[in-house]
């Protein structure tokens, strides 16, 4: 409030007191949306963590919990299956993806030197998609989700809700890349193409629910709808997010050009080629015929090829900056999230080989996998970003790099823990398959691999808790910091 | 419009060995589809499933054995240790050779073939609405037909 030295505020009556300052319900400051997702992805992945805890407790101490509503005979239950569903959309569109829209909104008017268009829009878009996120997990307690797999296991309703807050960020993120699209850097065409396939997927998903609410379609085909749309948000959507987190943060943290766009470019054109044919790999039946499934197993392995050139190009650019590696800063978060994405890619490959999905598959091995690649690489990509994007949005330092050390260190070892466990309860239950064991002896023999996921995931969930607990300190008792705000003069000249 | 370009890079190329690397991976690709040309998929898991083999339209008692003690809650919890009966619950041996309660009598008379299957399952609107389940959980909300059918496969095999 404005003063004039000479007037004894004392002394104003009311009419006589300048204006108050209004503040917008809907922010449209530079980086507001960007700040909207992040804070949502932060509160959902120690949500999500903590789901997932649950879930894998009640793999081997199961439970049910029926409590009816006292309304249209609808009943809240909870049991393992509808737990492991809340556990999977939490972590994919509460909090990776919410990361992944907050990265989108944070590179975009830094690699494009413009303003983000419709930031009041995509402020709604925040509100939009938590909220329908939040709606469908609750959902999920109520209503069957029929044949569905967890990533298209809400209802039509909710999946068209998500369509439409993924559409909202997509068409800004490309209106305002558009301009300058010709020559824009790489992390803008993995973001655009996974912005655009994951409205496109969420839509998709929707317009299944709805044809089969209206005309009922057969179960396999929803099934296998289903589980083409899961496996590609992950590969079209996730992955492609975590590869433009990767190829913008390592240049700018180390200091350093990037080593080869060229090398960036091919990572980026066999994703593209690949990733489409690989989202098939699930998508099994009597009625698909076999060569596509061959197809789409080469595919996964192929999907080995941008994951090389990437880590190898990005290794390159931080050459003669080792230390950054073991710190406790963005590029120590990178390095992890690289071992996950060349481990999870060899063994996704390996995954494919028919002898291996004969003895493996059905069994927690697939598990075991997929939690090495959201908990694991992507988690951890998003954490990078977020060490980096915070005190750029906030203007505040972080304050304490213990709490970064425990972020990374429990999400890494938490992820490593529980990945090995799931995946030797796998091998290990196709071993118990193979020699005739009955249900007993192989409940017995699973349970200490189950109780030592539970530990691992009890591990993520306390890195969960602790970048929650690292953010709030940096809001409020973190030392203000000057960075450079998107689409005023400077920002072109220093990107960040 | 000046294109912004922040993140400079070293040289725009692509070195020779990833061009190496490249026709590696794509061989490798390659062999994997030449050498499995040939084979049958095998039914899609309903629901939940998580890989192409999991599931399996043939009913399998050893899997509908694994099935009665994974579900929640497990078969055993109620109809005792060995599924021989326990207090009001009644015995599940000798399934076979039709229902020993009489709440399922009618629902064997009209569907021989399935019964079992339908009563296990409980679907709303099913040809088991009316019956009283005393207690008995609609488990078709938890296991797919073909879940179920293994299931009922596993208790015909109980004497």
């Amino acid at each position: 409030m404005t003063v004039n030295p000479k007037v004894n505020p004392k002394k104003l009556r009311p009419y006589d007191q300048p204006p108050k300052r209004r503040r917008s319900l809907i922010p449209s400051a530079p980086d507001s949306a960007a700040i909207g997702f992040l804070v949502a992805a932060v509160l959902w992945l120690a949500l999500a963590t903590g789901i997932g805890m649950l879930a894998a407790y009640l793999r081997f101490a199961p439970f049910e919990v029926i409590y009816p509503l006292g309304f249209f005979g609808l009943n809240l239950e909870l049991n393992p299956a509808r737990v492991d569903q809340a556990f999977m959309n939490a972590i994919v569109y509460g909090w990776l993806t919410n990361a992944g829209f907050a990265a989108a909104t944070f590179i975009a008017p830094r690699l494009s030197g413009r303003r983000l268009v419709a930031e009041p829009i995509l402020v709604l878009a925040v509100l939009l998609w938590n909220a329908t996120v939040f709606g469908g997990i609750a959902a999920l307690y109520v209503f069957d989700s029929g044949a569905n797999s967890a990533l298209t296991s809400f209802p039509w309703f909710v999946q068209g809700g998500l369509a439409t807050g993924a559409l909202i960020v997509a068409l800004a993120f490309v209106a305002t890349v558009a301009p300058a699209i010709r020559s824009a850097y790489v992390s803008l065409w993995f973001a655009g193409i996974g912005l655009l396939s994951l409205a496109g997927l969420t839509g998709l998903s929707a317009a299944m629910g709805l044809a089969d609410f209206i005309i009922g379609l057969d179960d396999a085909i929803v099934a296998l709808g289903s589980l083409f749309i899961g496996t590609a948000v992950i590969l079209m959507w996730l992955l492609p997010m975590a590869y433009a987190v990767l190829y913008y943060l390592v240049p700018l943290v180390a200091g350093r050009p990037l080593e080869s766009a060229g090398l960036a470019a091919l990572a980026f054109v066999s994703w593209l080629l690949v990733a489409p044919v690989a989202s098939l790999s699930l998508v099994v039946d009597t009625r698909i015929p076999y060569f596509v499934t061959s197809l789409a197993g080469a595919a996964t392995i192929a999907l080995l090829l941008p994951a090389a050139l990437t880590v190898v190009n990005l290794v390159l650019t931080v050459r003669g900056r080792w230390p950054l590696f073991f710190g406790t800063g963005p590029i120590a978060f990178v390095a992890v999230a690289m071992a996950f994405l060349i481990a999870s890619g060899m063994l996704d490959a390996i995954g494919t080989l028919p002898s291996v999905r004969a003895f493996v598959g059905g069994t927690d091995w697939g598990r075991g996998v997929l939690v090495w690649n959201l908990l694991g690489m992507m988690t951890l990509a998003a954490l990078a970003f977020i060490a980096h994007a915070l005190p750029r949005l906030l203007r505040r330092d972080w304050g304490s790099s213990r709490l970064s050390a425990a972020q990374l260190w429990c999400v890494f070892a938490g992820a490593t823990i529980a990945g090995i466990a799931l995946m030797g309860a796998g091998m290990a239950e196709g071993s118990f398959r193979a020699q005739g064991a009955d249900a007993e002896a192989l409940a017995a023999g699973l349970y200490g691999y189950q109780l030592v996921a539970f530990a691992g995931f009890a591990l993520v969930a306390l890195g969960g808790l602790a970048a929650l607990v690292n953010v709030f300190l940096a809001y409020t008792t973190g030392e203000p910091a000057d960075y450079v705000v998107p689409g005023q003069a400077t920002a072109a000249a220093t990107g960040h | 419009m000046t294109v912004q370009t922040p993140i400079e890079s070293r040289s725009s190329g692509i070195p020779p060995w990833a061009l190496v690397l490249t026709v590696l991976v794509l061989a490798m690709a390659g062999a994997f589809v030449v050498t499995n040309l040939v084979g049958e998929n095998p039914p899609v898991g309903i629901p939940g499933a998580s890989s192409g083999p999991a599931g399996s339209a043939a009913p399998d008692p050893d899997i509908g054995q694994a099935l009665t003690e994974s579900a929640v809650p497990a078969c055993a919890s109620c109809h005792g240790p060995d599924l021989g009966g326990s207090g009001s619950f009644p015995s599940l041996h000798g399934v076979a050779d039709g229902p020993v309660s009489e709440n399922l009598q009618d629902l064997a008379a009209e569907h021989p073939d399935n019964w079992a299957e339908l009563w296990i399952a409980g679907e709303p609107g099913g040809p088991t609405d009316g019956i009283d389940r005393g207690g008995m959980p609609v488990f078709s909300e938890q296991f797919s037909p073909e879940q179920i059918a293994s299931i009922v496969a596993y208790l015909e095999t109980l004497p």
